[in-house]
């Protein structure tokens, strides 16, 4: 008869073969089609495996300077949302009280419309004749349209950050609501004033939240490619979209696999790097 | 023993679960060569056929104004549609072994199908509107003297201008014009830039060398930054039917429908005649060699190419189609100025894309995301 943690194991096997089917096995895919010999259409051939793709890829170094490129885009978005982000939660976790259910309906209201409708509609606000401009315009700002706020990599960067901010608040909100409020009275009876409150018990409390929203938001922006397709312009572009072409448009399967690996494992590399940086343990 | 022999070592074994993987998601063999066995089709045509077809198809030829005469015809049919975005996708999903009967592609990519065994031939007899259409285009749809396609829709690539900003546009090379800084939009295709740099440069297209693709790679490096955007696929800011027109675009790579679609709605656009020459593109269907509907298919095609589906491609949608007789009794002034109707030696001095390799378009596509990482 099964104990307790027999049944419990049991129960942990669906999931596994879950992942080991529609993650693993398609990972491995993408592995084994990098190492096709040929670039173009999947061929195994002779040679398999080869490491052809992977040396086409360090012979072009533009290709590592787009992934540099959105690594530090992918950076600055995390953390200026998770930035963006914090106030939000804060409202949520202590200052909305019963009002916090609506509030948090609200903040993802926006998820009830597709992902495109709403790049669609950064596009209306980012356009020469958007929202933005006119306000810029009519206030006096600007005496003309701006052409720099879309197809640029700025707009890259202002609408991920926007997409990104709802998400962005919920672990940040489910770490600040874990707070043990006589923490904050305790540090209140000690002296400590508001500011002193929140810089020393409610920021390192929430910082598992914290970095768990930067790593949430770091790992699928550095493949994001749709984003830059809509508002990016040629200067716009980021290594995603590269992927996506290869895979999708240009029909070279190989050396869009390698271009994801290499980009799985740069993104893995820098996560690993990043908790052992910060010991999460710790935190934890 | 180097580390990638001992890499070696554990693959077999996950190639034979990769091989398992794809077998169970019906990957069709590589490695077939030829088109589809006539005796695959006798033995197919033995079995009552369903009664129902899939179509691979691009978005938005879904619409039944694109098949009205086959639903007028074969009302109780079920037709399911199936789509691609790019023609490199269209191919992978059916050598990934896609159940559709018919799939739609274009010019350029004739040769893989039949090379891989993907395509079956077509018994032009059994078609009532083939005499329709002009050799030209059938031509279009044979390799190696067999007619293994129908082409269907068709049009030019130019350059369209707005004629409030540019005056006159005769050559392709005013894409790569200073001048013009922020006012461009080009489409975001590597093949594409490869037949612009080869019309300009008088290049061969089919026999580019690596030192021609070098320099064609220098020059749309320097035109990269003179784009306000690389369209894909449906170029939402320069057509007025789909969506607000960017003001700041003047000069753009377009098809005609684009161009006609302008023209209706009064914008100051004109669509150039380069002195190289227009592109020109060609929608081509085949039948799948796997298709359990192999007369149905033919049937639908049949009916694509009569009169009211063609006329609705024209007039509904401004698109080209390969029936004369609807082409020939076109009235409409935007439909005559976007197919230059009105001069008859258009398409002599039009550059129809041409079948390349492999080899040719991966070093063309890769040549390109290297000028968009630039």
């Amino acid at each position: 008869m099964l104990g307790r943690r027999g049944a419990l194991a049991y129960l942990a096997v669906p999931p596994y073969l879950w992942l080991l089917g529609l993650f693993v096995l398609p990972l491995l895919v993408v592995v084994a089609v990098s190492l096709q010999p040929a670039s173009g259409r999947i061929d195994f051939g002779a040679g398999w495996p080869s490491t052809n793709q992977y040396a086409h890829l360090a012979d072009t170094p533009v290709y590592f300077r787009q992934l540099a490129l959105s690594l530090a885009m992918a950076v600055g978005i995390a953390v200026t949302a998770t930035l963006l982000a914090y106030p939000l939660a804060y409202f949520l976790a202590f200052r909305a009280r019963e009002r916090a259910g609506a509030f948090l309906i609200l903040l993802l209201l926006p998820f009830a419309t597709s992902f495109l409708l709403r790049i669609m509609a950064w596009k209306l606000l980012l356009g020469r004749d958007g929202a933005i401009n006119w306000l810029l315009t009519t206030t006096g700002i600007a005496t003309e349209p701006s052409t720099l706020l879309i197809y640029s990599r700025a707009a890259v960067i202002i609408t991920l950050i926007y997409v990104w901010i709802p998400f962005a608040a919920l672990p940040i909100y489910a770490a600040l609501q874990r707070i043990d409020r006589s923490h904050l009275e305790a540090a209140a009876d000690l002296g400590a004033g508001p500011w002193t409150r929140f810089f020393r018990v409610t920021v390192p409390l929430s910082l598992p939240g914290v970095l768990a929203t930067l790593f949430m938001v770091f790992i699928p922006t550095v493949g994001e490619y749709v984003t830059p397709v809509l508002v990016g312009g040629p200067e716009g572009v980021m290594y995603g979209q590269l992927v996506q072409d290869f895979f999708t448009r240009a029909g070279n399967w190989p050396l869009g696999s390698a271009l994801a690996v290499v980009m799985l494992l740069t993104t893995l590399a820098l996560a690993a790097a990043a908790v052992k940086l910060i010991d999460l343990r710790r935190l934890a | 023993m180097t580390v990638l022999d001992k890499l070696a070592r554990p693959w077999p074994a996950v190639v034979v679960i990769l091989s398992l993987v794809l077998t169970a998601c019906g990957t069709a063999s590589t490695t077939t060569s030829g088109a589809a066995s006539a005796s695959a089709q006798q033995s197919q045509s033995k079995a009552p056929e369903p009664n129902e077809l899939t179509v691979l198809e691009w978005s938005g030829y879904e619409q039944e104004d694109f098949w009205t005469d086959f639903k007028k015809e074969s009302p109780d049919t079920q037709v399911d549609f199936e789509f691609g975005i790019a023609d490199a996708d269209i191919l992978t999903q059916m050598e990934g072994g896609s159940t559709a009967d018919i799939f739609h592609f274009y010019t350029g990519w004739q040769q893989f199908y039949v090379d891989e065994g993907l395509v079956q031939e077509i018994d032009t007899s059994k078609l009532k509107n083939w005499d329709k259409v002009p050799d030209s285009f059938k031509a279009l749809g044979q390799i190696n003297g067999k007619q293994y396609y129908i082409p269907w829709d068709w049009g030019f690539t130019s350059i369209m201008y707005n004629t409030d900003h540019v005056k006159n546009v005769d050559s392709w090379d005013v894409l790569f014009d200073p001048q013009y800084k922020g006012h461009i939009a080009m489409w975001d295709d590597g093949p594409a830039a490869v037949s612009v740099s080869s019309y300009v440069h008088g290049y061969d297209e089919t026999a580019i060398t690596d030192e021609q693709l070098a320099s064609i790679k220098d020059e749309w490096k320097a035109q990269r930054p003179l784009n306000k955007f690389l369209w894909q696929g449906e170029y939402v800011e320069l057509c007025p039917n789909s969506g607000p027109v960017d003001p700041d675009i003047w000069i753009a790579y377009a098809w005609q429908g684009c161009y006609a679609t302008s023209l209706s709605q009064g914008a100051p656009v004109a669509y150039a005649n380069p002195k190289e020459g227009r592109n020109s593109w060609v929608g081509l269907y085949g039948i799948s060699a796997n298709s359990d509907s192999p007369d149905l298919a033919l049937k639908f095609l049949d009916d694509k190419l009569a009169d009211l589906s063609c006329s609705n491609a024209m007039t509904l949608f401004y698109y080209g189609c390969v029936n004369q007789d609807v082409m020939d009794a076109v009235t409409d002034p935007i439909l005559i100025q976007a197919f230059a109707l009105d001069d008859p030696s258009i398409l002599e001095r039009t550059n129809f894309t041409p079948l390349v390799t492999d080899a040719q378009r991966t070093a063309w596509t890769n040549m390109w995301s290297e000028v968009k990482s630039e």
